[in-house]
């Protein structure tokens, strides 16, 4: 497997030890993470509640070497695949004592900064999915901040010494609020790079008003869907979402954002066991047929929740391994476990070194290795067939050499050269801001010539990367993925797998805005298994009759007038306290 | 583009259809060239920028020329790539 093959790492035995919490009481638990027959395993003891143990990964291979630390003759650790980021000034103190995961705000222990924002924009859907924690029928209150509140929060996520380049807006179903345009051009307003909306394509596949509905969240800032896309079969969509016929649905929505212009669609995959596994090979062929607007595809392996047992936990646990298992074999090996996957942390140094030498916000993927895998496709053209980018480069190469690259020249970073400034006050500051110009371009030369040496292929592809490596410019980016594929796999956490090395270094954070006028700031995966309810009780409004009827869930359709829901939604009866329906409020 | 139908444990038809190949090649050229298009539209994009796009040029033909070299090296690629690497840290 890449260049670990006849090493010894394959024969030593995976051992760590770390924290986790209990999937009964939520206390902060030891856990040690280890190899068992070829696959590693979480075990963790509650003095209260027992022995529990979940499978990390399917492939103790794969899992090794993306641990892997590159050494020195010395045994010194040149560089990893697990790193710390470059954290942003902490939002709270941290006052629990048991300190992560119970302090999140974000709080002083936290080692990386927001990639990707998330806000809430409602919990209100048009479906009821079964597996979804976010849903206006089952909280029985409402969720829905003002745009008052929506600003609050992106300028926090703006305002950082390192600002978060994206941010996605998330539910329920975003696209069911009519100010949904506003909030994208709010967004771009604010400087957010990529605007992107998580959906199952309500707004956007409406047979009245889809199309237009799409193209004034275009051209108002809108930038990606987050799709969806459990299968392309209506038998698989209906195991998953309780609804008949949704293909036709989904192909509306790719349908409009073709019309639209929207060329930036992810589709993604909630991978179940045995229902959506099946369609994994499905889900890429279709991306690859609606490539004119598809640019990507993020497997999302389920989140568990609820009490389980081992046995049941065996039978629908899956994890990355298994998906990019699965990937190999629906693609009869074309994508690789072998050669074709990267730990998202792997172009880490490269986008340091880009961000400097270009003089852009650097886009900082400091996630654990275990979070996600991504990779690739590009066209060969003289196969006309997709095959990983891989093939276009070689990648550990790349990968060394970049982080060798950004060891030299990070001190620069922060040490300006000064020649002049001592001797010739201002005009001194003048001259030494040209020496550090120059000094950019010849880094920028050699750094160049580096990433050349290890490109295999010419072609407009190449072209692309280029000019990404030069100006870092979002643009240069945008255009190097409309001649591509990325395909990708994010394992969130819960209560069962949770390592709380992982939630130290998260990278995609929820944004809430709380009544008392501050922001709360928390990992994807602490939110939704430890602070949710929480965090919910307190910015929770009331629940009406229109609003809890307003779908008919059964056929994902709207039955009560869109205005008629919204005109109920008074930023007067938020706050509540989170009171359930016929809860009586104390 | 083959397509087979496979049933599930529970007896579930389902289409698969998997060969990685888009209907044409062309497509993913022409998605690069549109959202270039798309950008240059402004006064601002980089792909306005005249020096950078002589520079881009300029690396082309280089990435050309070294992918012709590179296959004449052979087996010795990876020793010009070392002496190649000394040169460019070196005084870093
Ligand atoms: S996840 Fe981050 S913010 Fe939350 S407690 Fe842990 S270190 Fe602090
Ligand atoms: S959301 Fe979860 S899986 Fe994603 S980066 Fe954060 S900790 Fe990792």
């Amino acid at each position: 497997m890449y260049h670990l093959d006849g090493t010894d790492i394959l024969n030593e035995k995976y051992y760590k030890q770390t924290k986790s919490v209990c999937p009964e009481c939520l206390g902060k638990i030891d856990a040690e993470i280890l190899e068992k027959d070829g696959e590693i395993w979480m075990k963790k003891t509650c003095p209260e509640h027992g022995d529990f143990k979940d499978k990390i990964s399917s492939s103790a291979k794969y899992y090794k070497w993306t641990h892997y630390a590159q050494r020195d003759k010395d045994g010194k650790i040149e560089w990893q695949f697990l790193k710390n980021g470059e954290a942003n000034a902490p939002d709270c103190k941290s006052e629990d004592p048991r300190g992560c995961p119970y302090n999140c705000g974000l709080c002083d222990e936290h080692l990386s900064t927001c990639s990707l924002a998330l806000i809430d924009l409602t919990n209100r859907c048009n479906f009821n999915c079964n597996f979804c924690y976010a849903n206006v029928k089952k909280a029985g209150y409402l969720i829905e901040p003002s745009l008052e509140d929506l600003e609050r929060v992106m300028k926090h996520f703006r305002e950082k010494a390192i600002p978060a380049p994206a941010i996605m807006f998330t539910g329920g179903e975003p696209s069911v609020r009519a100010d949904f345009p506003d909030i994208c051009k709010m967004a771009k307003d604010l400087g957010f790079k990529e605007v992107i909306a998580a959906t199952n394509g309500y707004g956007f596949q409406r047979k009245k008003g889809g199309l237009e509905f799409t193209k004034e969240c275009f051209e108002k800032g809108l930038d990606t869907l987050y799709l969806q896309f459990d299968g392309i079969n209506d038998e698989t969509l209906e195991k998953t979402r309780g609804i008949k016929n949704l293909s036709k649905y989904k192909e509306r929505v790719i349908q409009n954002c073709r019309e639209a212009g929207l060329t930036s669609v992810v589709l993604v995959q909630t991978v179940v066991k045995g229902i959506t596994d099946l369609e994994i090979g499905n889900v890429i062929q279709y991306a690859i047929n609606n490539i004119d607007v598809v640019r990507g595809i993020v497997y999302q392996p389920v989140s568990l929740c609820g009490r389980i047992t081992v046995e049941e936990m065996e039978d629908i646990r899956i994890t990355n391994a298994d998906v990019i298992k699965e990937v190999d074999r629906q693609t009869n090996g074309k994508i690789g476990i072998e050669n074709a996957w990267y730990p998202l942390t792997t172009i880490v140094e490269l986008g340091r070194i880009i961000g400097y030498l270009a003089d852009v916000e650097p886009v900082e993927f400091t996630c654990h290795p275990d979070c996600g895998f991504a990779t690739y496709l590009v066209v060969d053209p003289d196969s006309n067939e997709m095959v990983p980018i891989m093939d276009y480069f070689d990648p550990l190469k790349i990968v060394d050499f970049s982080n060798r690259f950004w060891r030299k020249i990070k001190h620069k970073e922060k040490e300006q050269i000064k020649l002049f400034e001592n001797v010739l006050g201002d005009f001194g500051k003048t001259l030494d801001k040209g020496v550090n110009w120059l000094d950019k371009q010849q880094l920028r030369a050699r750094f160049l010539i580096g990433m050349l040496q290890y490109t295999k292929k010419p072609g407009k592809l190449m072209e692309m990367f280029s000019r990404m490596l030069l100006n870092g410019e979002w643009e240069s980016i945008s255009a190097f993925t409309h001649g591509s594929l990325l395909i990708s796999s994010m394992h969130f956490q819960d209560a069962y797998n949770m390592n709380i090395e992982r939630t130290k270094r998260c990278i995609v954070h929820f944004g809430v805005a709380m009544p008392d006028g501050t922001i709360f700031e928390a990992p994807f995966c602490t939110m939704n298994t430890l602070h949710r309810p929480r965090i919910e009780k307190l910015v929770a409004k009331k629940m009406t009759a229109k609003v809890e009827n307003e779908f008919d869930t059964a056929k994902g359709e709207r039955v009560i007038d869109a205005q008629e829901v919204q005109d109920e939604i008074h930023p007067e009866v938020a706050y509540n306290g989170g009171t359930k329906k016929g809860e009586k409020k104390k | 583009m083959s397509q087979e139908v496979v049933e599930t444990e529970e007896g579930l038809k389902i289409r698969k259809l998997v060969d990685l190949r888009p209907s044409t090649a062309k497509e993913y050229q022409d998605a690069i060239l549109n959202r270039v298009d798309h950008f240059s539209k402004r006064r601002d994009s980089v792909f306005n920028d005249a020096t950078e796009n002589i520079i881009v040029k300029a690396l082309q033909i280089g990435l050309q020329a070294k992918v012709k070299i590179d296959e004449l090296l052979g087996d010795n690629k990876d020793k010009i790539h070392e002496i190649v690497e000394k040169l460019l840290f070196l005084g870093l």
